[in-house]
């Protein structure tokens, strides 16, 4: 009887549709990282997480969460966020959304590093070279030692993470705080690994080299007021004549000089190529001129005195502002209060989120006033050495040198000249808040209200602990100065 | 005694007919002596259409049957011939026929007949009096209502019904909730089944347009549905399973019907029209807001910083955006079926063309679609059915943000420049395009093409054993278009920007079911047991390409485009295996039992945990068929207790949640960019099933010869083992995991009353339902109290949807600095800023310290009332619907709000503090652009609308000779609205479960007047 046909019908399509998950277009954890290729693939994904996607760690994130709070910049007219507006006017607490970033983005990065070295350090022998596999781990490890270089500089002692997490089980997500000084015994551990890493010349383009894995300790060291150590670090860099100055100053921001002699470890950015843009170009963008379309959501904070600190022969000054400029669509030129402009790109004149300068995270002019710094608090005054390196970077700058101008300085004086000149180089290059900080409250508080920045108080040189890690994990503990202030 | 054989649906693997064989072999061996076969059809007198679930009895013995789906019934007796039929049939007068033949006909005359008699359940039909569950029927006066898709015909329909607008564009989405929303993450939308076939309303999109995607249910036509029937508790909605916990609203297409041949066009037009603007000022009033503005920052230099007094005086009123971007808006709708058959063959054919102008500029929908419907009976006892359905549908979606866009617009600038070409973008700080150009120039479109089939085959293999198996298959091919011309702001930086996207899904089912009723003397019994599969897979494509040296190849040339995107693509399915089994029992029509379960095994979950199940149970006692109820039957002929208690399940978490997924993110070395992969979640392995526990109980009363009827039902519904991404620390490397955690309830009261207030010549019908739901969170993951998510917390104790943000106190007048300067949540207050409470109370206002809940998404009750009158050949219908109790958070206020002199401003500007005005209620005009979200922008959203009214005349049968009927009709939607919402319209909601009731620039709901002309030959 046809009957029949049924249930055999019913059997046959039973048989056509299973449950197991086979994804076609994702793959999982369990059947990846299994040989080189992938290894690197786990490797290139906690570059990446130098900055993501949005407002990301260095893409902007720096500047919006950190640089706010110092007497240089301020959320401009178009920073619409209240958070941001917080920073920049100190009114900022623990569940201020652009710090829960900071935190967020930084464990987030350190657990891709995490996950690397340990699934690199997982396979098998006959499916990577032991060159490779090193090599790849210490990379890593450069990327997490530069994370916890931040978070124990913005929040102290953090929980100090280094495994990716197998499971949900509660127990191993709630990791208490370690110490500051057990935070940075592993930043150094890891960097002192990662020094091993090839030297500049053996290592593509752009990734972290032994040369970078240096330069970092040094400012580690620098950070710890561990003179000795910074100040051999730094000149153990120089002797080594990987790096140099550009000659010119405009050089370091200039697209096709990227990745040059001074650059010694970059944010890489590429804009409309199918990739990102530095977004901080289009952040400061002159947007009073039609043509030009930017945010302005970050401004010179005008009381703050940058602009006018630097000498109109100063050849920063023109490469680090902009206060005049000719419409691409009327032609008019345009003359307006300072801008930062280091990474205006001129190939993308109207759309400057595509902006393709690369953010400097170390370069050499970093180095070298790290080695003058350090020589004068060793010898509690700047010898000859010292002038020199600080006028290596004047020099370049085409100001007159230290040397000439203000000879035989006090160690005061000179740590004074040594941050003036790092202010000056190095704005909107996420500097500026460290280097407040790491002189102390006093120095911190000072600088601001005299900036007009009138709320600044001695909690300010750490960020709260974000509220919602608080309120997760029951083994934190917020910051002291930051509990009944 | 009567038995109702329903369209028999019975699973059946092999195994399970190897098991019931014998079981049919005995029950053949102990037929009696048979003395008599009589076979028949009960039809409706006046109409001929079969009435199925009519009881036919054989007097003076306890033997009777119920007609099956086409009104068939068949007796095999010991009894001789001639004897007494006693037919009886809800809202028919009970016939007694003698009968003497072996084939009989017997008409039924309508006793004022209550349409919808015969309920769709899950797998089968079911006589409404026979129901134990709560199931809700969407009424004539609603289903013939003039919507795009199927979901806003429920709008105020059904009790225990929620329906809110998710845009009011044509095509656009709706949100359901069926007894308020359970679930966090998960999907909280009913399951539809379209003939058989159960598809979940995912909004489809390839990613490529900007906006609200197009409704896919938009791609079914309703005027090819015959009824809507909605499963709401868990008794009806169990043998849904894990696709149950939200409802399920099953629809049935209409078919051809035996014997009556008919062709039938129906059209329409509408106009459509804006409810009301929104008040903002006009050029004169925001250049003084302006000038306010700038001087604020910098009174150095200056009062007239932007425009002098002179050039203020000029001004008028500007650039009204609201007029210039909103139109009155056409739309027409054509249908043309054919139906018709005899017994043996029975078809439907339908031809609809929907078109719809929105009432932005550049929006519309339209849509084309066929309908096949066959159902055939071959062999005496072999049935086959198909329903095929094929339509495509074409919308212009509105660009996403355009409303805000629209609101904000300085009304000093102008559409055009001097030159006639488009002003670029609002000239101030706030930079943002003409939005005016943006609807004109850009291409924002959406193609989609849907097939859905559904075939059965059933075989009637002994008296009431029935074997059906069916396939069907669900096809969407959903194309999306986008071009951003290089002439207007948005592609004036990339020189013009083009997108497509092809999604494509297909799903196929297949069902196979064995049904077995019968009457044992009192006891009458109904088996359904079954397998059913499912499998669904995506695949989707995406390309675009920037830099084009012409605007004229619009996205028709992606490889001209100086600068190629970088592609997409992605492909996923899942796949659902069940068995489920459900047993009908009532003894005598007084007690009634149903039990069901079903077992459901997903490809989505963690393999610890694929299968679920999920059983039912519910009990009724029809009291009015009780001999001791003799004496009230006149006065009461129904009345039934109902009690029911199941658990269902919810399994719309996506597909590969339980497995750590690894993305691929690029990283640039050089000049190149290299790929890299990263986990996008910690993996669970335990991953498993939402479950919501059901109980519910109902009383169904009929009073006075069942003019009045009446039903209630109260139920509480717990939803546990949340599919909650439970938040974990940050130090993990995630913000979260998705894990079973975490309970949340409703309980509720729904009335539904249907009273025939006059019968006769001048007939008035009302329907009124009115439901009440309270939900609640019980539980939130690892012993949390509370998370926040936006601008809402979700907070044990608390429902869903609850508003979280600071409390207004006030302005800061002159001389208060001092003392109340630190409640403004500024580093230098000044007067005129917004004061705000400190309800944690440290003495300072911070906007993260100081919030607290402000309002609730979810309303009090909801209800709709529909009164129709007819009258000779006029019939009117008037249908009101709304809401109390729920708030909307009104964005586009609150970006209003803003005096900042960037953007334009609410009118309440007008009134704003200033030295001389020193309001308490509107601050200053200032520069800070930074909103802050408080209870200012909390808005009553309760509304009572009509929302619709119909005017019908049927011509008189002297006029129109041999067509059969010409109906005319006028219709109105959303004539008048009552509400105190300040927005566009009040009848709003994201969709989304944590933040519903959000209107955050929300294309608004349209009022509508149209007239139609149906014709039937």
């Amino acid at each position: 009887m046809k009957l029949t046909y049924i249930p055999l019908l019913a059997l046959a399509l039973t048989a056509c549709s299973s449950l197991d998950e086979h994804p076609k277009a994702i793959i999982s954890s369990d059947n990846f990282y299994k040989n080189e290729a992938q290894a690197d693939a786990a490797v290139v994904a906690a570059y990446r997480k130098l900055y993501e996607t949005g407002q990301s760690l260095y893409n902007s994130l720096f500047q919006i969460g950190v640089e706010m709070a110092t007497d240089d910049y301020e959320a401009g007219p178009r920073a619409r966020n209240a958070h941001v507006r917080a920073i920049s006017g100190l009114t900022h607490d623990a569940s201020n959304d652009r710090m829960e970033q900071l935190w967020k983005q930084s464990y987030d990065g350190i657990n891709t590093s995490n996950l690397a070295i340990d699934k690199i350090t997982a396979i098998a022998k006959e499916n990577i070279t032991e060159d490779a596999r090193t090599r790849l781990i210490n990379e890593a490890k450069f990327l997490r030692a530069l994370h916890y270089f931040n978070l124990v500089r913005w929040f102290g002692g953090v929980p100090l993470v280094l495994h990716t997490p197998a499971s949900l089980d509660p127990a191993a997500l709630y990791v208490a705080k370690s110490s500051e000084a057990e935070v940075y015994a592993q930043i150094i551990k890891d960097l002192q690994d990662a020094e091993r890493l090839p030297a500049p010349a053996a290592t593509g383009v752009g990734r972290a080299n032994s040369g970078a894995a240096k330069s970092l300790l040094a400012k580690v060291y620098l950070t710890q007021k561990n003179w000795p150590q910074a100040a051999a670090k730094s000149k153990e860099v120089i002797d080594k004549n990987w790096y140099a100055l550009f000659d010119n100053f405009a050089d370091v921001f200039a697209v096709n000089k990227k990745n040059g002699k001074e650059h010694i470890f970059s944010a890489q950015f590429q804009g409309n190529a199918g990739y990102q843009g530095n977004s901080l170009a289009s952040r400061s963008a002159a947007n009073e001129v039609p043509g030009i379309n930017g945010d302005y959501a970050d401004a010179l904070h005008k009381q703050g005195g940058l602009y006018e600190s630097f000498s109109n022969t100063d050849a920063r000054k023109a490469v680090t502002f902009v206060t005049q400029m000719t419409s691409p669509l009327d032609g008019k030129t345009y003359t307006f209060e300072p801008h930062f402009n280091k990474y205006y790109d001129p190939a993308v004149v109207g759309n400057q989120g595509q902006s393709s300068v690369n953010l400097p995270i170390l370069r050499y002019a970093d180095v070298l006033l790290i080695y003058a710094e350090a020589l004068n608090e060793i010898n509690h005054g700047p010898n000859a050495e010292a002038y020199t390196y600080i006028d290596q970077v004047r020099t370049r700058a085409g100001i007159p040198k230290l040397q000439d101008v203000a000879p035989g300085l006090s160690a005061d004086a000179f740590r004074d000249s040594i941050f003036q000149e790092r202010r000056k180089e190095f704005v909107y290059e996420y500097q500026r808040w460290f280097d407040l900080v790491r002189r102390g409250p006093d120095y911190y508080v000072k600088v601001l209200k005299a900036a007009g920045k009138t709320l600044a108080a001695p909690r300010h040189i750490h960020f709260p602990t974000p509220q919602r890690e608080l309120n997760l994990n029951p083994n934190l503990k917020q910051d002291s100065l930051w509990i009944n202030y | 005694m009567k038995k109702y054989i329903h369209g028999g649906n019975l699973v059946l693997t092999g195994l399970s007919l190897l098991l019931l064989l014998p079981a049919l072999l005995l029950a053949q061996g102990t037929t009696p002596l048979i003395n008599s076969h009589l076979s028949g059809i009960v039809v409706d007198a006046k109409t001929r259409e079969p009435l199925p679930g009519a009881a036919v009895n054989i007097k003076g013995t306890t033997h009777g049957v119920a007609t099956d789906a086409e009104g068939r019934f068949a007796f095999v007796t010991g009894q001789k011939f001639p004897y007494t039929l006693i037919v009886s049939y809800i809202g028919y007068k009970k016939a007694e026929i003698i009968a003497n033949t072996g084939n009989i006909t017997i008409a039924l005359e309508s006793a004022q007949a209550q349409l919808n008699d015969v309920v769709v359940v899950g797998y089968g039909v079911q006589k409404k009096s026979d129901l134990t569950g709560a199931i809700s029927s969407v009424g004539n006066a609603q289903l013939k209502q003039p919507v795009s898709s199927i979901d806003q015909a429920l709008k105020g329909a059904v009790s225990g019904v929620q329906v809110t607008q998710t845009s009011g564009q044509p095509g656009g989405g709706v949100s359901i909730r069926i007894r308020g929303g359970s679930s966090i993450q998960g999907g909280n939308e009913p399951l539809y089944v379209i003939d058989g076939f159960p598809v979940y309303n995912n909004s489809i999109s390839a990613g490529v347009i900007s906006g609200v995607p197009a409704n896919p249910l938009a791609s079914i036509n309703p005027s090819d549905i015959e009824s809507i029937d909605i499963l709401k508790d868990a008794s009806a909605t169990a043998i849904y399973g894990s696709r149950g916990a939200n409802g399920v609203v099953i629809i049935t297409t209409k078919k051809g019907k035996a014997d009556r041949n008919n062709i039938v066009y129906e059209g329409s037009y509408a106009s459509q029209t804006l409810r009301k603007k929104v008040d903002v000022l006009n050029a004169h009033d925001f250049a003084i807001l302006r000038n306010d503005a700038l001087y604020d920052t910098d009174p150095s230099k200056g009062k007239y910083q932007y425009l002098s007094q002179e050039q203020i005086d000029k001004l008028g009123a500007g650039t009204d955006w609201q007029d210039a971007a909103f139109r009155t808006a056409g739309s027409q709708n054509h249908q043309l079926s054919i139906s018709g058959g005899n017994a043996k063959t029975r078809y439907l054919l339908s031809g609809n063309y929907f078109k719809q102008d929105g009432i932005i500029r550049h929006t519309d929908f339209d849509r084309i679609s066929l309908r096949a419907n066959v159902d055939a009976n071959p062999l005496d006892r072999l049935k086959v059915s198909a329903s095929f359905t094929a339509s495509k549908s074409d919308a212009n979606v509105a660009p996403a943000g355009i409303i805000n866009s629209l609101l904000i617009m300085p009304p000093t600038a102008t559409i055009y420049e001097p030159d006639g070409s488009y002003t670029l973008r609002n000239p101030f700080e706030n930079i943002f395009a003409n939005p005016i150009a943006t609807l004109n120039e850009t291409q924002n479109k959406s193609t989609a093409n849907r097939l859905l089939a559904t075939g059965f085959a059933e075989y009637n293999l002994t008296e009431g054993l029935r074997i059906k198996v069916l396939l069907g298959a669900d096809v969407n091919n959903t194309v999306e278009k986008s071009y951003i011309p290089s002439y207007i702001y948005e592609g004036s930086q990339t020189k013009g920007i083009a997108a497509r996207g092809s999604y494509n899904a297909y799903s196929w089912l297949n069902e196979n079911t064995v049904n077995y009723n019968r009457s044992f003397g009192k006891h009458n019994v109904d088996v359904l047991a079954g397998f059913t599969q499912q499998e669904f897979n995506m695949e989707l494509v995406t390309a675009g390409a920037r830099q084009f040296v012409t605007d004229d190849l619009s996205y028709n040339s992606l490889q001209s485009g100086a600068t190629i995107d970088r592609p997409g693509s992605d492909a996923s399915a899942w796949v659902l295996h069940s068995y489920l089994a459900r047993v009908n029992y009532n003894f005598n029509n007084r007690y009634y039992i149903t039990a069901s379960i079903r077992a459901d095994g997903s490809s989505r979950f963690g393999k610890g945990n694929k299968w679920g199940r999920f059983p039912s149970a519910a009990i009724s006692w029809r009291i009015s068929n009780e001999p001791f109820f003799k004496s009230l039957a006149r006065e009461i002929p129904e009345f039934k207790l109902r009690a029911s208690f199941g658990s269902t399940g919810n399994l719309e978490i996506g597909e590969y949640q339980s497995l750590s997924t690894l993305y691929s993110l690029g990283y640039l070395f050089g000049n190149t960019i290299v790929t890299g992969f990263a986990p996008s979640r910690i993996p669970n392995d335990q991953l498993g099933w939402e479950t919501t526990y059901q109980y519910n109980g109902g009383i169904d009363i009929g009073l006075f010869d069942s003019r009045l009827n009446l039903s209630l039902d109260a139920y509480y519904k717990r939803t546990s083992n949340l599919l909650l991404n439970v938040e974990i620390p940050w130090t993990s490397g995630f913000a979260s995991g998705l894990q079973n955690f975490g309970t949340v309830a409703n309980k509720g009261f729904e009335v539904t009353v249907n009273s025939k207030n006059l019968v006769g010549e001048l007939g008035w019908n009302t329907d009124f339902n009115i439901s009440f739901n309270r939900n609640k969170v019980i539980t939130i993951g690892n012993g949390a109290a509370s998370y926040i998510s936006g601008n809402y917390i979700i907070k044990v104790g608390e429902p869903l949807g609850s508003f979280y943000g600071t409390v207004t106190d006030g302005i800061l007048q002159t001389g208060e600095e001092k003392e109340k300067g630190k409640f403004t949540g500024n580093a230098a207050p000044k007067p005129g800023d917004r004061l705000y409470k400190d309800i944690s109370g440290d003495g300072v206002f911070t906007t993260a310290n100081d919030r607290t809940i402000i309002g609730n998404a979810q309303p009090d009750f909801i209800f709709g009332l529909t009164n129709n009158f007819t009258w000779r050949g006029f019939h009117l219908s008037i249908f009101l619907q709304g809401s109390y109790g729920n708030q909307v958070l009104n964005t586009n206020r609150q970006n209003l709000e803003l005096f900042t002199g960037q953007q334009n401003a609410a009118a309440s500007a007008l009134d704003r503090w200033t030295p001389t005005h020193p309001s308490q209620t509107i601050p200053r005009a200032k520069l800070d652009p930074a909103p802050v979200f408080s209870d200012r922008f909390i808005e009553d959203g309760s509304f009572l609308r009509v929302r619709n009214v119909t005017l019908g005349y049927t011509l008189p049968k002297a006029w129109t000779g041999k067509i059969s009927a010409v109906n005319l009709y006028v219709t109105a939607q959303n004539l008048l609205t009552w509400t105190s919402y300040s927005g566009f319209d009040p009848e709003i909601t994201s969709g989304s479960n944590v933040s519903p009731g959000t209107d955050a620039g929300i294309y608004p709901v349209s009022r509508t007047l149209s007239a139609g002309i149906r014709v039937t030959l």
